[in-house]
C-alpha cells in the first residue's frame, strides 16, 4: 500500500493499463453471451460499492453496515423520478451521487458523533429506517410495489461500458484521493483517531470528505441499478443482507484497506455465487445450486481465518502456497 | 501488482467455462419450456407444491408425446427465491442460456410482474400461472396499449386479485350479512391490491370498514396489530396472507381469544397443507376464498388431487397445484398447435387460439377493462373442517354444509 502511494508512480499503473484495455476491447473479440455480460455488470456493480464502502471502512477506519442506505437512496432518486415526472431514469446516474451525498451528511450529522461499534450499529440502523420508511409511504415510493421501468436497451453491452465506466471512475478517484495528503490524513483517523485530531488534523472535516466520496460512489451504483435491472422495490435496495452485509464481505474478500481489494472481492464473490446457484453450470446435482450462500459463507469464513488481509492484501501468502515454497511468512 | 492476474485469470476462467455451458442445444431434443418458481426461500412450499405438479403433468404429457411421434417437453425450471431481482435475473437465464421456447409458473405478485417485464422485452411468451397482481396482464404498465394485442406477450390463466373475493362476496351478502371488517394484508403488491379490492367489494355489500392494516412477510409478533383489531370488535375480519404469517396470525389471534364472527383469508397462504399443519387448532373452521377445490365438477380434478397424493403423500394439492398443473397442460396444448415451430410469433398465435378444459378451469384468453390475454375463473369458498378443506360456497357445489355460526369457545378447545 505505501509504495502505491508514492507519487512518483503513475496514476495507472502499466499493470492496470492492461486490464483497462482487456475490459473495453474483450467483449468485441469474443462477443460475450448476454448471461456473461450480466455476470460482469454485477462484477461493476460490486466493484463501486465495495470500494466506496473500503475508502470509509478500510482507510479511513469508519466501518460501515448500512452501506445500502446511500445506494438505495441513489437507486430511488431515478426511479421516483420516473414513477412522478415521467423523466428518465438515467438523470438519476447524474443525480443519485449528490443525493446520496446529501443524505450521507445528513444521516452523518447523527453517526459522526459515533465512533467504533456504535458508529457500525448506527450506520446499519439508518439503513433500516430507510427500508421501513420506503416501504410505508407509498404516496412517495409506491412501496413494497416497486418501481418498474422498461429497461432502455434490450443488448446489454450499452450496460456493461456504461457500468466499466462507473467502476474504473471509482477505483482511480480512490486511487487518486489515497495518493493525495486527504489519503494520509484518512490512514491516520484510521490508525488513532485521537491523536490525529492532536497533529492537528481537522478529522471531522476530513471524515466528512471520506464520507462525500464515498456515498457519492454508492449512490451512483444504485442509480445505475435502476437503469439496468429496471426494477426497485424497498426490499431489494435497501437490503441488510443483500447489499450492506454482500458488501462488507466484498471488501473482506478482496482485501480491506487495498485499492484493487473489492474489484477482486466482487469478481470472487459473483463467481462464486453463481457457479453454486447454476449447480457448475448443471454439472453437479441441483441441490448445489440452495448452497450458494452457504458457499459464500464458508469462503468468507475462510479469508477472515487464513487470508486476514483479504486476497490482494495478502496476495504474497497465496503466491507462496500456490508455488508450493516453503517461504516463511510474515504475520 | 501482480495480483491484477488473478482477475485476468478468474474472468477469462469464466467466460470459457460459461461459452462451453452455453453450448450443447440438440435441434431435434426435447421442446424446452422455462418454469419461474420460488424453490427456496420463505414462499419455497408454493413453489414445491406447483413444480411437483408440473413434474405429475409432464409424466402424462411425455406418455402421450411419444405415443403419438412428437417431440417431448422439457420442464426447465428456475428459481426465483421469492425476489423480484432475483426473478429477473432467472427470466434472463431461462431466455438467453437455457434458450426455452417459453416461460411459465410465476408464483407472487411481485416477482412475477418484475420478470414479466423481462419476458416482454426479450418478446418471449410468458403463460402466468399464479402470480396474481391485476397490472400483469394490463399492457398499460407495460407501456403498451389494449390494442397492442400482438405486442404484449404476457398471457395469464389464473384470475387476478381483484377478483379472487367475487365467490366470496355473495356467501357474505346471503349467509353471513356482517355489518364491520378488518383487514390485515401482507404489505407486498399482492396484499395491499387484495385489500384495496376487498375494501370495494365490502362498500358494495354495505360493510364497513374499521380498521386496514398492514404488516411485512415473516414478522414474528403480531399481537399488537391483533389486539388492536379485537378492540374495535368487527364482525369479521379478512387476512392476505402468505403461508407461514397466515399461520402466525390465526395462532396468536386463538392466543388473544379474539372471536370475531368470521375469520376469512384470500386464498394464498390459507388454503395450503402447511397452514393447518403449522396454525394447528387454530386454523379450525377458518374460511377462505378459493380458486378450485378437487371436489369440483370439472373433469380430472379429482384424479389429479388423487394422483398428486399417489405420487407425493400429504394432504394433497390446493388451487396453487392446480394451476400449475393446468398451465402445464394448456403449454402441451399450445406446442402441439405449433406444428413443429416453436418461435414466439407461432406460440403466441397458438396462445391466442387457446380454448380448452383443464383439471384448473376453461382456459380462454380474453380481453375486458384495461386487462387483455387474461382468463376468466369463477371462485369459491373453502372452509377448514375437521382438518380437511371442504367446499363450501357456492351451495349447489358444496360438498360439506357451511359451519356458522361457530363456538370459538368450543372448536378451539384442544
Amino acid at each position: 500500500m505505501t509504495t502505491e502511494q508514492t507519487n512518483k508512480n503513475p496514476l495507472i499503473a502499466k499493470n492496470e493499463w492492461f486490464i483497462i484495455l482487456a475490459a473495453v476491447v474483450l467483449p468485441f473479440i469474443f462477443h460475450f453471451s448476454p448471461y456473461i455480460q450480466g455476470l460482469l455488470i454485477f462484477i461493476m456493480i460490486w466493484t463501486v460499492l465495495g470500494s466506496s464502502w473500503n475508502l470509509l471502512a478500510g482507510f479511513t477506519g469508519l466501518v460501515s453496515f448500512g452501506h445500502a442506505a446511500y445506494f438505495g437512496v441513489g437507486a430511488y432518486v431515478g426511479g421516483l423520478l420516473y414513477f412522478h415526472f415521467h423523466i428518465s431514469p438515467w438523470w438519476g446516474l447524474l443525480l443519485g451521487g449528490p443525493v446520496a451525498v446529501l443524505f450521507g451528511y445528513l444521516l452523518g450529522l447523527m453517526v459522526f458523533r459515533l465512533r467504533g461499534p456504535y458508529f457500525a450499529l448506527g450506520t446499519l440502523a439508518s439503513a433500516e429506517i430507510l427500508r421501513i420508511v420506503f416501504g410505508q409511504e407509498e404516496w412517495l415510493t409506491n412501496g413494497h410495489n416497486g418501481i418498474l421501468y422498461i429497461t432502455t436497451w434490450v443488448s446489454k453491452y450499452p450496460y456493461y461500458f456504461v457500468g466499466l465506466a462507473i467502476a474504473l471512475g471509482s477505483v482511480l478517484t480512490i486511487k487518486l484521493v489515497m495518493r493525495s495528503k486527504a489519503g494520509f490524513y484518512f490512514l491516520s483517523i484510521r490508525e488513532d483517531e485521537d491523536a490525529a485530531e492532536a497533529l492537528g488534523i481537522d478529522t471531522k472535516l476530513y471524515k466528512n470528505i471520506a464520507t462525500i466520496i464515498s456515498t457519492f460512489w454508492a449512490g451512483t451504483a444504485g442509480a445505475f441499478y435502476m437503469i439496468y435491472m429496471g426494477f426497485i422495490d424497498p426490499e431489494v435496495v435497501f437490503a441488510l443482507h443483500n447489499i450492506s452485509i454482500i458488501t462488507i464481505l466484498v471488501g473482506i474478500i478482496g482485501g480491506v484497506g487495498t485499492i484493487w481489494g473489492p474489484t477482486v472481492g466482487a469478481v470472487i464473490m459473483v463467481l462464486v455465487q453463481e457457479l453454486f446457484r447454476s449447480a457448475f453450470f448443471d454439472l453437479a446435482p441441483s441441490w448445489v445450486s440452495r448452497m450458494h450462500e452457504l458457499a459464500f459463507g464458508l469462503l468468507v469464513i475462510f479469508v477472515i481465518l487464513y487470508l486476514a488481509g483479504g486476497v490482494v492484501g495478502d496476495w504474497d501468502i497465496i503466491r507462496k502456497r500456490l508455488h508450493f515454497k516453503r517461504a516463511e511468512i510474515k504475520e | 501488482m501482480k495480483y491484477l492476474k488473478v482477475i485476468i485469470i478468474l474472468v477469462l476462467t469464466a467466460a470459457f467455462a460459461l461459452s462451453i455451458s452455453g453450448c450443447g442445444k440438440k435441434a431435434d431434443g426435447p421442446v424446452k419450456v422455462g418454469v419461474l418458481l420460488p424453490l427456496t426461500g420463505s414462499k419455497a412450499k408454493f413453489g414445491e407444491m406447483e413444480k411437483n405438479s408440473f413434474e405429475l403433468a409432464k409424466e402424462k404429457i411425455n406418455e402421450a408425446r411419444t405415443k403419438a411421434g412428437l417431440n417431448k417437453i422439457e420442464f426447465v425450471y428456475e428459481d426465483d427465491t421469492g425476489k423480484p431481482d432475483v426473478g429477473r435475473a432467472a427470466m434472463e437465464k431461462l431466455v438467453n442460456v437455457n434458450k426455452v421456447a417459453m416461460v411459465t409458473g410465476g408464483y407472487s405478485s411481485s416477482v412475477t410482474f418484475a420478470a414479466a417485464a423481462v419476458a416482454q422485452q426479450y418478446r418471449i411468451p410468458f403463460l402466468v400461472n399464479t402470480g396474481s397482481v391485476d397490472k400483469i396482464t394490463e399492457p398499460e404498465a407495460f407501456n403498451l396499449t389494449t390494442d397492442d394485442g400482438d405486442k404484449f406477450y404476457i398471457y395469464r390463466l389464473n384470475p387476478p386479485v381483484s377478483e379472487y373475493a367475487s365467490g366470496l362476496e355473495s356467501l357474505l351478502r346471503e349467509v353471513v350479512k356482517p355489518k364491520s371488517v378488518f383487514i390485515i394484508h401482507e404489505n407486498t403488491a399482492f396484499g395491499t391490491k387484495g385489500a384495496e379490492a376487498f375494501q370495494k367489494s365490502a362498500e358494495k355489500l354495505g360493510i364497513k370498514v374499521v380498521g386496514d392494516e398492514s404488516y411485512s412477510g415473516g414478522t414474528v409478533d403480531f399481537k399488537p396489530m391483533l389486539s388492536n383489531a379485537k378492540k374495535l370488535n368487527p364482525d369479521m375480519t379478512y387476512m392476505i396472507s402468505y403461508v407461514m404469517d397466515a399461520a402466525q396470525l390465526m395462532k396468536q389471534a386463538r392466543e388473544l381469544n379474539w372471536k370475531p364472527k368470521l375469520f376469512v383469508g384470500a386464498g394464498a397462504g390459507y388454503t395450503m397443507p402447511a397452514f393447518k399443519e403449522n396454525a394447528g387448532v387454530a386454523s379450525r373452521r377458518m374460511v377462505s376464498a378459493t380458486l378450485w377445490h378437487q371436489s369440483l365438477p370439472i373433469p380430472g380434478a379429482k384424479e389429479y388431487f388423487d394422483g398428486y397424493i399417489a405420487k407425493f403423500g400429504g394432504d394433497g394439492p390446493d388451487y396453487h397445484g392446480a394451476e400449475a398443473y393446468a398451465a402445464a397442460t394448456v403449454v402441451d396444448d399450445v406446442l402441439k398447435r405449433c406444428n413443429g415451430n416453436y418461435d414466439a410469433a407461432t406460440i403466441k398465435k397458438a396462445l391466442d387460439a387457446t380454448d380448452m378444459m383443464t383439471v384448473f378451469a376453461p382456459v380462454k384468453f380474453t380481453s375486458y377493462g384495461k386487462k387483455i390475454h387474461q382468463n376468466k375463473v369463477e371462485t369459491y369458498v373453502v372452509q377448514w373442517i375437521d382438518g380437511t378443506l371442504k367446499l363450501i360456497w357456492p351451495k349447489d357445489l358444496a360438498n360439506a354444509p357451511f359451519e356458522y355460526p361457530i363456538d370459538w369457545t368450543k372448536i378451539w378447545a384442544k
